[in-house]
């Protein structure tokens, strides 16, 4: 009954074809990483003793869909779900798992890169694959949410490495051109996420040594735009830039507009309502204090469209 | 004085040590209002305030505060400690009314 697993190695060819038009990035990172960096290492096992229930009692404690059976390291079959529900049809669930296990598997290797994996996942359509090492030894299982997770965790290192060699490029450029333009949305009521911007601004200009003072000067002005977008508009964008000796922090969003811009940026004047108030803000300080921070200031808005507020910090010779 | 410091004199609650917990108190601010918290241009600032919010929190990180003590025993919502860990923004929580927490505050910074 046993059959010796198999391993498809004329998928290599198959695999190295497969990724054609995929950005360069990923390509690479499917090359490079190995079976064993995505596999699943811990194993709920079964020996061949086992009955068809004790696998399906397994499978409801661990939530899995399939069961390794081995004995030593030694791999002789999988019980799958489909197995499971056979055994209940046909009334053999008592029965011992080695006379009813899938015996005829297709396995991976360890060594073997990940594009082998995501071409056995197109070739057979089975939901999981059984993995051993060099000495036919079960070593791990693995299956499309466990490659999902880990591209995930590589493509935001490989992602967050672009960036940093992207800002240090910009580092060796002119001090007059544009260093960093950042976009960020900001949507109505989203407290949960509002200053989150300014907090990134802050972190950035600390990592880049700006004076403490400065950067206060310029994480104030951001946070008071980024909250008066939470807590005024419909929702907006914040952008901020360091180019040519200036900070720029510009808050833009489609309505509601304000009727009077001069009344709106006197201290202590809000249109907020009292929910707002009660989360510490809507005081009426907003604005003024992002003009009390800046070195330029700048409003434009018409009620039933758009407001613009523009504000600018100067910062000498220094750059990010 | 720390925050730390000021911690133990009030009775008060340790939840976050942030990297703000060892730098010596120069001012301290008690408010409600964010954005009178932004207009304070002071550096190694304590916020007293019971407000319990994570835009407390985000406040405390924009004016560069040592940390932040919560008063009223007010019940902080499960996501204040994520922030402030994320932000590594000391966190603090005391059952005194903010007058109580003030007077005792003063009279820490004042203890020789």
């Amino acid at each position: 009954m046993s059959e010796a697993p198999q391993t498809g190695a004329s998928a290599a060819g198959d695999a190295e074809a497969a990724h054609e038009g995929e950005p360069l990035v990923l390509t690479e990172l499917i090359q490079r990483l190995k079976v064993r960096d995505v596999m699943t290492r811990e194993l709920s096992t079964v020996s061949r003793a086992a009955t068809m229930r004790d696998v399906q009692e397994l499978m409801r404690q661990k939530k899995i869909s399939g069961v390794p059976v081995e004995e030593n390291g030694r791999f002789f079959g999988l019980v799958s779900i489909d197995d499971i529900i056979r055994a209940l049809g046909g009334g053999y669930i008592d029965a011992p798992c080695s006379r009813h296990m899938t015996t005829k598997l297709v396995v991976l290797e360890d060594d073997m890169p990940l594009s082998f994996a995501l071409r056995y996942f197109d070739r057979y359509h089975y939901g999981r694959f059984p993995v051993l090492n060099r000495d036919r030894r079960l070593v791990g299982i693995v299956c499309q949410r466990d490659i999902n997770r880990a591209l995930l965790v590589e493509l935001a290192h490989e992602l967050n490495r672009l960036e940093n060699a992207t800002l240090q490029a910009a580092d060796k450029a002119s001090a007059r051109s544009v260093h960093v333009l950042r976009e960020i949305p900001v949507c109505r009521y989203d407290f949960e996420n509002a200053g989150k911007a300014a907090n990134q601004i802050k972190r950035v200009l600390q990592e880049r040594q700006f004076p403490p003072k400065l950067i206060r000067r310029i994480a104030v002005a951001a946070y008071e735009l980024e909250i008066n977008l939470c807590v005024h508009s419909d929702g907006g964008v914040l952008s901020w830039r360091v180019s040519n000796g200036r900070a720029e922090i510009i808050a833009r969003d489609a309505g509601p507009g304000i009727e009077d811009v001069e009344w709106a940026c006197r201290d202590g004047t809000s249109t907020a309502n009292e929910w707002i108030r009660s989360l510490g803000f809507g005081a009426g300080m907003g604005l003024a204090n992002v003009k009390r921070v800046s070195d330029e200031f700048e409003i434009t808005s018409q009620k039933g469209s758009g407001t613009t507020v523009r504000a600018v910090v100067n910062i000498g010779e220094l750059t990010v | 004085m720390t925050i730390l410091e000021v911690a133990e004199a009030l009775g008060a609650e340790v939840l976050v040590k942030g990297e703000g917990c060892g730098r010596a108190i120069r001012h301290v601010v008690a408010s409600d209002l964010m954005s009178d918290v932004l207009l304070v241009d002071e550096d190694d600032l304590l916020l007293l305030t019971s407000l319990a919010s994570d835009q407390v929190l985000r406040t405390a990180q924009i004016v560069g505060a040592v940390g932040v003590i919560v008063v009223n025993g007010k019940p902080l919502p499960s996501s204040m400690v994520n922030v402030a860990n994320d932000l590594r923004m000391t966190l603090v929580t005391s059952g005194r009314s903010k007058f109580d927490a003030c007077v005792g505050v003063a009279a820490a910074l004042k203890a020789p």
